[in-house]
């Protein structure tokens, strides 16, 4: 299997490949269980919000999910069998992600590869272990899934704790001395905050002298702002979302705070910079994994996703797109969808080329090689600042 | 501190908009709209696609063509909620208070997914902004376009205290609020007069969510839900079903907001917002100014 196909084979190919794909079909009966058995599709299933405040990024991941599957199918699938893709809705909400997660287990699911904010993913994890369906979480990011020491759970974005080393490593290179953290209470966000004022407290170079929490969905944050100007920082870091993060950017600007604003994964869309206005949002510093941006020689692929979707692929895209790679190529070298074998597949992948870089986990389940970047905002889009290599 | 005061004033003018809808509708019918909110974000919404329509216009042109925008706007979202009231309230009317209420979190969520359906999950951006640099006034920072929107938001709402003080259509109001029966029984047309209620107040919230469009520039289809609840909060602290009691309560809760972040921190915005109205509801359910009995609306 290629590492990044650059190719998307148009549907009619597809079809012609499908049709030969099926030569275990004549070997078994309709009656033979397992035959029937081996000819069932391997179903993926994918919580993201759908609705919701987050519901913008949903699309993002499931069409990039299924241009994965097209491609993994058109080449015949994974031991013959089909990949199958079922979605559900967690609207980034806890309650809702619970029910999701029950509603893919009782609809057969083998191997989860969905999971967006933290704070929904994380009630999913024991329905999906209860169920022994081995999880592959693409963007849900926050040291408290790593803290439930799953064996079922692997990450394969960067976690809270190398986001916050990225933003202190970024901090103490520009030299800034005072700095104000700005969070907006979910566990993904304050997670990073918290983590980052941890790593400012130790003595030396920089020191955290506030952390500001702000109320999400709201218009008006000038009341925090004022409350951030008085401590007079040279650098703020935002790590929730960039709704939010767009309106900050700009009433900070406009409250005329003169110096370096910051935000976190969770805000690199290039909805935050119209948010913001070109203005405000030129100079932004943004920690953030690998983008289909950033990539080099991603070319093809953003023009295959193009192609089948007639829009450009946003945030997380290419993560949804490397997990259901992953299953596939743990699948393949499981020899069928058992959870524990999957999961001693996972853990076993040394140098699984991702958009991230080559695979390996670390025993805790999470990425050996964060691969946060410093972003910055030009014009109208995010460009590679410093790889903090 | 003057930082803080003017913080409170220019959200709390936002929130006394949306709370007079509110308000005049409960004083009129009983009714919390709880799809109230959501009107403001029609507001918003309409009021970007009337400039989408509008288009090409420079940025210098932006606060006449936006007053333009505004008073379209408010028309629009004015018969939206006159058709609102007819479809989801009017064959309720009758019926228990609490089907009233549930149907009114059923169009809520109606108002919210629709507009999700029509203009999609992602915020959207407006075209014009209302930027512009501060000025320092007695230490605080203020702009220009800030004082025009609490201009714009003083002048409506001392407008709506005209009809509803001065004018026939205001007397035939204060007398269906005192007793539906009777002002039937005396002439008024107490359908049309509801109707005319649900027009003024959802107008109003129109205005404040063009405006809010336009300042903050950011618009969601959720973004009615918190400040529906903030400005029913703003209602039941001046008096809900009271005029200028409401007006009083926005600019109250604004400020109690921009004080509360300030001592407290931001993570105790919301809580010291609707604690002050589990408050309010406990210790003074008439709010303020309360809800004076004989003349009401």
């Amino acid at each position: 299997m290629r590492a990044i196909p650059l190719k998307s084979f148009a549907s009619l190919a597809a079809l012609g490949l499908l049709v030969t794909g099926c030569g275990q079909g004549l070997l078994g009966g309709d009656g033979d269980d397992k035959a029937a058995k081996t000819d069932a599709p391997i179903v993926l299933g994918m919580l993201i919000p759908q609705s919701g405040s987050e519901a913008a990024i949903g699309p993002y991941m499931s069409n990039a999910a299924q241009l994965a599957l097209d491609e993994i199918n058109a080449k015949g699938g994974v031991l013959g069998r089909k990949l199958e893709l079922k979605t559900a809705d967690d609207a980034c909400d806890a309650q809702s992600a619970a029910a999701a997660a029950n509603k893919l287990v009782t609809e057969g699911v083998d191997i989860s590869v969905g999971g967006y904010c933290s704070g929904a993913t994380l009630p999913t994890l024991p329905i999906f272990g209860k169920a022994d369906i081995p999880m592959i979480i693409p963007a849900a990011n926050s040291q408290e899934l790593v803290d439930q020491k799953l064996k079922h759970v692997f990450l394969i974005n960067g976690t809270g704790s190398q986001q916050a080393a990225a933003a202190e490593k970024w901090i103490a290179k520009q030299g800034a001395k005072s700095v104000v953290l700005m969070h907006d209470n979910t566990s993904y966000s304050k997670d990073i905050a918290l983590r980052t004022k941890a790593l400012l407290d130790a003595p030396g170079g920089a020191e955290a002298v506030l952390v500001e929490t702000v109320t999400p969905k709201e218009s008006d944050y000038s009341a925090n702002i004022t409350n951030v100007l008085a401590k007079k920082p040279d650098s703020v870091y935002w790590t929730g979302y960039f709704q939010e993060g767009g309106l900050i950017a700009r009433q900070l600007r406009q409250a005329g705070y003169k110096g370096s604003f910051m935000v976190g994964d969770g805000s690199v869309s290039p909805k935050l910079i119209e948010i913001a206005g070109a203005e405000a949002a030129e100079g932004i510093y943004a920690t953030m994994t690998q983008t289909p941006d950033t990539l080099e020689g991603a070319e093809g692929w953003i023009s295959a996703y193009k192609k089948k979707y007639n829009a450009d692929p946003g945030p997380y895209s290419n993560q949804a797109y490397d997990a259901v790679r992953l299953a596939a190529e743990a699948v393949t070298k499981a020899g069928g969808t058992d959870g524990a074998k999957v999961i001693a597949a996972l853990e076993a992948v040394d140098g699984f080329p991702m958009f991230s870089g080559p695979l390996k986990f670390t025993p805790e389940h999470t990425l050996m090689s964060g691969g946060f970047q410093v972003l910055v905002v030009k014009g109208d889009k995010f460009a590679l600042q410093d790889s903090l290599k | 501190m003057t930082q803080l005061v003017w913080n409170g004033l220019f959200v709390g003018s936002f929130y006394a908009l949306v709370a007079l809808g509110y308000s005049m509708v409960y004083g009129i019918i009983k009714l919390l709209n709880f799809a109230h909110g959501d009107l403001y974000m029609l507001g918003a919404f309409v009021g970007f696609a009337v400039l989408g329509a509008v288009g090409g216009v420079s940025s210098s042109m932006a606060l006449p063509l936006l007053l333009v925008v505004l008073l379209a706007t408010m028309v629009l979202t004015g018969l939206a909620g006159v058709a609102l009231e007819r479809i989801a309230y009017r064959p309720l009317r009758r019926a228990p208070r609490l089907s009233l209420l549930i149907t009114a979190v059923g169009a809520s969520f109606a108002l919210e997914y629709g507009m999700r359906a029509a203009a999609g999950a992602d915020p959207r951006v407006y075209p014009v902004r209302l930027g512009g640099t501060s000025v320092e006034v007695l230490g605080a920072r203020l702009t220009l376009q800030q004082l025009v929107l609490v201009g714009v938001a003083v002048v409506l709402m001392f407008g709506l205290n005209l009809l509803i003080t001065r004018t026939r259509e205001g007397r035939a109001m204060r007398a269906i609020a005192l007793d539906p029966r009777t002002s039937s029984l005396m002439g008024i047309d107490v359908n049309a007069v509801i109707s005319r209620t649900f027009f003024l107040g959802s107008a109003l919230a129109g205005a404040a969510g063009v405006m809010a469009g336009a300042y903050y520039g950011k618009i969601d289809f959720l973004m009615g839900f918190l400040i529906g609840l903030k400005a029913f909060t703003a209602a039941v602290i001046g008096g809900i079903g009271n005029i200028p009691g409401t007006m009083l309560g926005g600019l109250l809760l604004g400020l109690l907001e921009s004080f509360g972040t300030y001592w407290l921190g931001g993570e105790w915005r919301d809580v010291f917002a609707f604690g002050v109205l589990i408050l309010f509801l406990t210790v003074r359910p008439t709010g303020l100014l309360g809800e004076r009995v004989t003349e009401r609306v």
